[in-house]
């Protein structure tokens, strides 16, 4: 039953998904329809991710392809609310159709009744995984807004005014939103990383053990945290700082899908 | 093929009408198509003049109602008539008169006629700005409306075109919001300001710097601070001409050999100048950049030789577009218009066919409503006529029954020729066959 739930989000999201593009490309239309379509199936999403916590409890996000489903809801909800201030139609062409994917890898990878393994069982998991979660959530939305920015950008500076440019916001507004989500990403992560550490110390004794997860994670802290910097003091704006956040997402992502396979460790997917 | 003719009859408001006279549409003028502008500048009528214009037309005894519309790409006169091919003529003699004050010589070639449907698709297109020079313009609507508010206040507005021109009010509206005709910047300035907002997200904040004192520079400007630009800055070779400048467009006059330092204030800056070496180049502009941290900046080249170096478009967050790239974007906006005009067309060809049936429809309405008068008069006389006599002993609740059966009886009787009359509205030459039969059958002229 659940399974067909999960499958039923995606493809609630990947109607959003089909809706929102024909809404950018075509004059005639309006946003509702997707939006709604978004707002269905992130209800239903959040429907089916609360019942889970009730029967499984953490355990229930933790694991590979719950993870997933629990970080595409926090990018989901996190673009809902961001939508109550800056009015990004557009970004919802990105994120639903991201939010699709990550739902049907879920409902793809190998579920098996999720334990967490004795003494794992405490309050800093879901604390650790949830700042962590959000932070990139927060960097996926940045991945999204910085990938608008950069069409944009293109497009006036070749000379080719579209009637796609329309339907996207301005470059200093999306370049304000990419500052904005900098801004909050990097202490959630920032308290990802360190929550993650304390109750590494706690549990097994060493806070920092150059764990592959830990490293891309610090790498990826480091990143963000240069841009952050850039930002604040030397100027660093518009596409060299879309560029930068642009790649940094894509390294997060990219441990995110395949670190664990590439490097398999004590993090991630499987307890040991 | 034949073009129907499109009758109307109208319980006219104006006073001495009789209500059952069929009028139809004529529309008799000229515009930038079929005549050169001075044309229509000998025929063109001054606000000031058309109460007297529009009361001369009424004296026509051809015309009911009229209105007059003038402005520098148009003249023409709509109106409702009696006798179609007697008021074109008299309308064309109208105008006539009004050119002969001007200038001497006949208007025939020029002048086009519309009747009936013809008038009222000629109408529907002015007003959706098909028929303008410039596809998609926005005036027209406005200039419309006041000319037919003019109208009205002068008396000559009736029925007839007081719901001709209502509908091609909402029938430009349609066009407006259905289809992109309207979209795109087609002018040099409005290019510019579509492209600021691509890059800005307000202009209260912002600073724009002018550099010369070229006419299409000042435009640019006063259309930017209309968007919001309350910052600006002047300069000129000629220090005179900067402060006469700024002060009219109030901004701040500035040195020309000053104004490299005050380029990093700068948002955006408009370059205008007859010079022909270049006024600004890509070295210094990534220098202003990096004490302005980078914000961006928009440079908008009008001049006619280069003012700026068309390498700066090649630096990060700076933005450069001269008048070729202006001019090319407009081209495409308008390319794009003439696309949306397709769909224009047929969106308005479809509200004249409403129109037509909506009107029809409005003419059963007086017809259908005497002859439930009639049937209802008949069964009232009838009834008191009865209770009166044969059925004088009835209680008051069989009287009650009595009525009740023979309302039923009369709404059910006129219930199918009724309801014939309303769906045959798609036809409108039968539809009005049935309610003038009616009318004879039934004896209900002069209601």
């Amino acid at each position: 039953m659940e399974a067909l739930l999960v499958k039923l989000i995606a493809v609630i999201y990947l109607l959003a998904a089909a809706g929102y593009f024909y809404f950018v490309f075509r004059r005639d239309t309006t946003s509702r329809l997707p939006a709604l379509a978004l707002l269905i199936g992130f209800l239903l999403h959040t429907a089916v991710l609360m019942a889970r916590f009730i029967t499984e409890g953490f355990a229930g996000v933790a694991l590979m392809g719950e993870a997933l489903l629990f970080k595409s809801w926090l990018m989901v909800g996190l673009y809902l609310s961001i939508q109550l201030k800056y009015r990004l139609t557009v970004l919802g062409g990105i994120i639903a159709p991201l939010a699709f994917l990550m739902c049907l890898a879920a409902f793809a990878y190998d579920r098996t009744g999720a334990e967490i393994p004795p003494g794992l069982e405490s309050a800093w998991l879901p604390v650790h995984v949830t700042l962590a979660f959000l932070g990139n959530a927060v960097f996926a939305l940045a991945f999204g807004v910085s990938l608008i920015y950069l069409l944009q950008e293109r497009h006036l500076k070749h000379k080719k005014m579209t009637a796609l440019m329309k339907r996207f916001p301005s470059l200093e507004s999306l370049d304000h939103l990419n500052y904005v989500l900098l801004v909050w990403g990097f202490p959630l992560m920032t308290l990802g990383i360190l929550t993650g550490s304390i109750w590494a110390g706690i549990h097994w004794g060493y806070y920092w053990s150059w764990e592959p997860r830990q490293i891309a994670s610090g790498i990826a802290w480091l990143f963000y945290g240069m841009i952050l910097h850039g930002r604040i003091t030397a100027g660093l704006r518009g596409k060299k700082a879309a560029l930068l956040t642009m790649f940094g997402f894509c390294v997060v992502l990219g441990y995110f899908l395949w670190g664990d396979t590439i490097f398999p460790s004590r993090h991630g997917g499987r307890f040991q | 093929m034949k073009t129907p003719t499109v009758r109307f009859h109208a319980a006219s408001g104006v006073a001495n009408d009789e209500s059952t006279v069929q009028k139809e549409i004529v529309i008799v003028g000229l515009n930038h198509r079929s005549a050169p502008i001075e044309v229509r500048e000998s025929v063109a009528f001054e606000n000031s003049d058309l109460r007297d214009a529009l009361a001369r037309l009424r004296s026509f005894p051809s015309i009911q109602e009229g209105v007059i519309l003038s402005t520098c790409n148009r003249v023409e006169v709509v109106a409702a008539v009696a006798d179609s091919p007697a008021a074109s003529s008299d309308i064309t003699v109208f105008l006539n008169e009004q050119k002969a004050r001007r200038s001497p010589g006949a208007l025939d070639e020029h002048v086009y006629s519309y009747q009936g449907v013809d008038a009222v698709r000629h109408l529907f297109r002015v007003a959706a700005s098909l028929d303008s020079m410039v596809v998609g313009e926005p005036q027209i609507l406005g200039q419309l409306k006041e000319y037919y508010d003019a109208a009205q206040q002068a008396g000559t507005v009736g029925t007839i075109l007081h719901r001709l021109f209502h509908r091609s009010f909402s029938v430009a509206k349609r066009v407006r919001t259905e289809t992109g005709i309207g979209s795109g910047a087609v002018s040099v300035s409005s290019v510019a300001v579509d492209l600021a907002k691509r890059i800005f997200d307000r202009f209260d904040d912002k600073t724009v710097m002018l550099i010369g004192a070229g006419k299409m520079g000042d435009l640019m400007a006063r259309h930017l601070q209309g968007h919001g630009v309350r910052s600006l800055m002047v300069t000129n070779r000629s220090f005179d001409r900067a402060v006469e400048l700024a002060e009219r467009i109030q901004g701040s006059p500035i040195r020309f050999e000053d104004f490299p330092q005050y380029l990093k204030m700068a948002d955006l800056v408009i370059g205008c100048t007859g010079a022909p070496e270049v006024l600004v180049d890509a070295a210094q502009v990534d220098k202003v950049l990096r004490e302005r941290k980078h914000r961006p900046m928009f440079f908008i080249d009008i001049s006619d030789r280069r003012n700026f170096d068309a390498k700066i478009n090649d630096l990060d967050n700076v933005y450069l577009y001269n008048i070729d790239d202006l001019k090319s974007v407009a081209d495409e906006n308008l390319q794009g218009r003439a696309n949306q005009a397709d769909k224009a067309e047929s969106i308005v060809q479809d509200e004249v066919q409403s129109f037509i049936r909506w009107v029809g429809s409005l003419e059963q309405v007086p017809t259908i409503t005497a002859l439930r008068q009639r049937f209802d008069e008949i069964r009232r006389r009838e009834l008191e006529k009865s209770l009166g006599g044969g059925l004088k002993e009835l209680t008051a609740q069989q009287r009650g029954s009595l009525e009740d059966m023979t309302t039923a009886m009369i709404n059910k009787m006129l219930h199918e020729p009724i309801s014939q009359l309303k769906s045959n509205s798609e036809d409108q030459g039968e539809a009005l066959l049935y309610v003038a039969a009616l009318k004879k059958l039934f004896g209900l002229e002069g209601k």
